[in-house]
């Protein structure tokens, strides 16, 4: 097996951190029907960590393998299944094995999430208990909840598992009904000088 | 209100050596953002295979969720472990480009059909329901 110490070797540049994001972040085609924000790429925050010199990794979407891109809008309780955890802690795994080839090689690792997103919230999730049957609520329903996704929790689970310490995260806000451009764009400028 | 949904149905498998390039290497970020395609991301040379594979096959899920609803995936670079990867999920064989320069990837992806999802969207809009 390669050591760890290789692998960094063979990294072309010095980059000051690598940041873990969400899939769709990347490729906002996985959102749910409806979600889609730009055509591919969320430039806010690509442009911010290619300003800054961070790697970019990105993390599956769990929601996509799991329920497809067809998949309604949906909760966190509609998601919170034994199946879906265990497909969750199986993706968690593949990404936890790439964090700490970086951790282990001395690089600041950080997580980007979604905030409002029943499976990628960091602290900011979605939540109805009653939410079942026939798809018809509302717009404009108060599902936003404080709370992580069960992704992100089953990857810190997975991260203090593995003793991986010192992964920082934050959840990008442009979902959410009060998001600011220009201050998430401040935000993520001050979490990764930090 | 719900905002109209701004997907491209249009999805890159990208190597790594292209979203973080070395030094002088094609970046091909800018060139994506302004085609409108969106990433999946390969995982880098650099990690062993038992990293590796696992994510490989994430990679091929998703993709044949994609491909599977008519949206144009294609590959630019390569990645070894990627073919078995995706004949395991059954993905055919995708249209793949490897790069020489900016030029030459702009021209490819302007090259490409329109995604048989947006078509098959369209059609489904023109049945008047009572025919359907």
């Amino acid at each position: 097996m390669m050591a760890h110490r290789d692998i960094a070797a063979k990294y072309p540049r010095w980059v000051p951190g690598v940041a873990f994001v969400a899939h769709c972040l990347l490729n906002q085609n996985a959102k749910t029907r409806g979600g889609a924000r730009c055509p591919g790429i969320y430039s806010p925050l690509v442009d911010v960590l290619r300003q800054k010199g961070w790697r970019i990794e990105q993390m599956p979407c769990p929601e996509l393998a799991f329920t497809g891109l067809n998949r309604f809008w949906a909760v966190r309780e509609q998601y919170d299944t034994t199946a879906f955890r265990k497909h969750c802690r199986r993706l968690a795994s593949a990404v936890a094995s790439a964090v700490d080839v970086h951790a282990k090689a001395g690089r600041d690792v950080v997580l980007v999430g979604i905030e409002g997103s029943p499976s990628m919230g960091v602290c900011i999730t979605s939540s109805d208990p009653e939410r079942a049957g026939l798809p018809e609520w509302p717009d404009g329903s108060d599902e936003l909840a404080p709370g992580e996704g069960i992704y992100i929790e089953e990857l810190r689970s997975e991260l203090a598992a593995r003793g991986i310490t010192g992964t920082r995260l934050i959840g990008i806000t442009h979902q959410l009904p009060d998001h600011d451009r220009h201050d998430e764009r401040t935000r993520l400028e001050a979490f990764l000088a930090r | 209100m719900r905002r109209r949904d701004k997907r491209s149905y249009r999805v890159a498998l990208v190597a790594d050596r292209y979203l973080n390039p070395p030094a002088r290497g094609l970046d091909v970020i800018p060139i994506l953002l302004e085609a409108g395609w969106g990433v999946i991301q390969l995982p880098a040379d650099a990690y062993p295979r038992e990293v590796a594979g696992p994510l490989l096959e994430q990679v091929a899920e998703q993709t044949e969720e994609f491909h599977r609803h008519g949206y144009d995936v294609v590959v630019i670079g390569r990645r070894a472990g990627l073919k078995e990867a995706l004949a395991m999920a059954r993905v055919p064989r995708l249209d793949q480009f490897v790069p020489v320069n900016a030029d030459a990837l702009i021209a490819f992806l302007r090259e490409r059909p329109s995604p048989k999802a947006t078509t098959a969207r369209k059609r489904t809009r023109r049945v008047p329901v009572a025919d359907a």
